[in-house]
C-alpha cells in the first residue's frame, strides 16, 4: 500500500481512479493472478479440484440434478469471466489510473484470487492465526490479509462515488 | 467491522407465493446467499447492490442477515430467474445456492 499521505486509490469522479502502489505490490498483483490462470489453465476439470470449488461453486445444496443442469448452463461462461478478470488485472496491474469498469474487475479478480488462497489456507471466521515467524504459511497469510486490503479500498473507493 | 443497529437487522421482503400457484413448477424459487469466512461484509454490500439494484440500506441489511443469521434470501422468482441470479452472485464469487420455496 502507499504508506504516506496520499490514499492508495484517489476518486477523481465516478470514472476516474488514481492508484497510489509501490512498483513491487504491482508486481505482486500481476504475479498472482497469473497463478489462478495457470491453476484454471492446469486442470481438465477445475470444477473439481478442491482448492477452486469457491471460484466453481454448486447451485443447490443437496439436489445433484439441479447442480448438474446449472453446471451445463454455465460452467463455460463463469471460466471465461474468470479468466478474463484474471487477464485484465494482470495487464492493468501497473496502470496509474483506471476507469470504473477496470476497477470493478480488479474488485472482482483480486477476490477471486482470495477465495483460492482463503480456500487453501482453510481461513474461517477466527481470522489471522498464532503463526511463528518461521512458519512455512505465513507469506500466504500475509499475501491474503494484503489482498483483502486491497479489495477492501477497492469496494470503498467504488462505493463512495456510486 | 462495526455494530449492527436496528435498522439495519429490519427482516427482509419475500414475496409470498400466491394462494392460486398448486403446481410444483409454478412454485417461486428463492436465492440464497450463504455467510462465509473469505468475502469481505462491504464487498457483499457492494455485490447485491450491483448485481440487484437495491438501495445501500437494503443491500447492507441484507448483508448483516448473511452475516448474523448465516444466510438472508436475497431474490425470488421463476427457476430461469434464480438460475441467472445465482450466476451472477457465482460470478463475484458470493456462496450463492437456489430452492423451490
Amino acid at each position: 500500500m502507499a504508506f504516506g499521505f496520499k490514499r492508495t486509490i484517489q476518486s477523481k469522479g465516478p470514472d476516474r481512479f488514481i492508484i497510489n502502489l509501490r512498483d513491487d505490490l504491482r508486481e505482486v498483483i500481476a504475479a498472482v493472478c497469473d497463478d489462478v490462470l495457470a491453476a484454471l489453465d492446469d486442470e481438465n476439470a477445475p470444477e473439481r479440484d478442491p482448492m477452486l470449488r469457491r471460484v466453481f461453486p454448486v447451485a443447490h445444496a443437496s439436489d445433484e440434478s439441479v447442480n448438474e443442469a446449472y453446471r451445463d448452463l454455465v460452467h463455460s461462461d463463469l471460466l471465461r469471466t474468470r479468466r478474463e478478470a484474471l487477464e485484465r488485472v494482470s495487464a492493468t496491474a501497473r496502470d496509474t489510473e483506471l476507469d470504473r469498469a477496470t476497477l470493478e474487475t480488479w474488485m472482482i479478480g483480486l477476490n477471486t484470487v482470495r477465495l483460492v488462497l482463503g480456500t487453501r489456507l482453510d481461513v474461517s471466521e477466527d481470522g489471522f492465526p498464532q503463526l511463528e515467524p518461521d512458519d512455512p504459511e505465513l507469506p500466504a497469510w500475509a499475501l491474503y490479509e494484503f489482498l483483502g486490503v486491497l479489495v477492501g479500498t477497492v469496494v470503498d473507493a467504488l462505493a463512495r462515488t456510486v | 467491522m462495526r455494530s449492527p443497529t436496528a435498522a439495519d437487522v429490519a427482516p427482509v421482503e419475500v414475496e409470498e407465493p400466491s394462494i392460486d400457484t398448486t403446481l410444483k413448477v409454478d412454485q417461486p424459487w428463492i436465492v440464497l446467499v450463504w455467510n462465509d469466512p473469505i468475502n469481505l461484509m462491504s464487498y457483499v454490500t457492494y455485490v447485491l447492490q450491483k448485481v440487484f439494484g437495491y438501495s445501500h440500506e437494503k443491500a447492507e441489511s441484507l448483508m448483516l442477515d448473511v452475516h448474523e443469521k448465516g444466510r438472508a434470501v436475497v431474490s425470488n422468482g421463476s427457476k430461469e430467474k434464480a438460475e441467472l441470479d445465482v450466476f451472477r452472485l457465482h460470478e463475484h464469487g458470493l456462496w450463492a445456492t437456489m430452492q423451490q420455496d
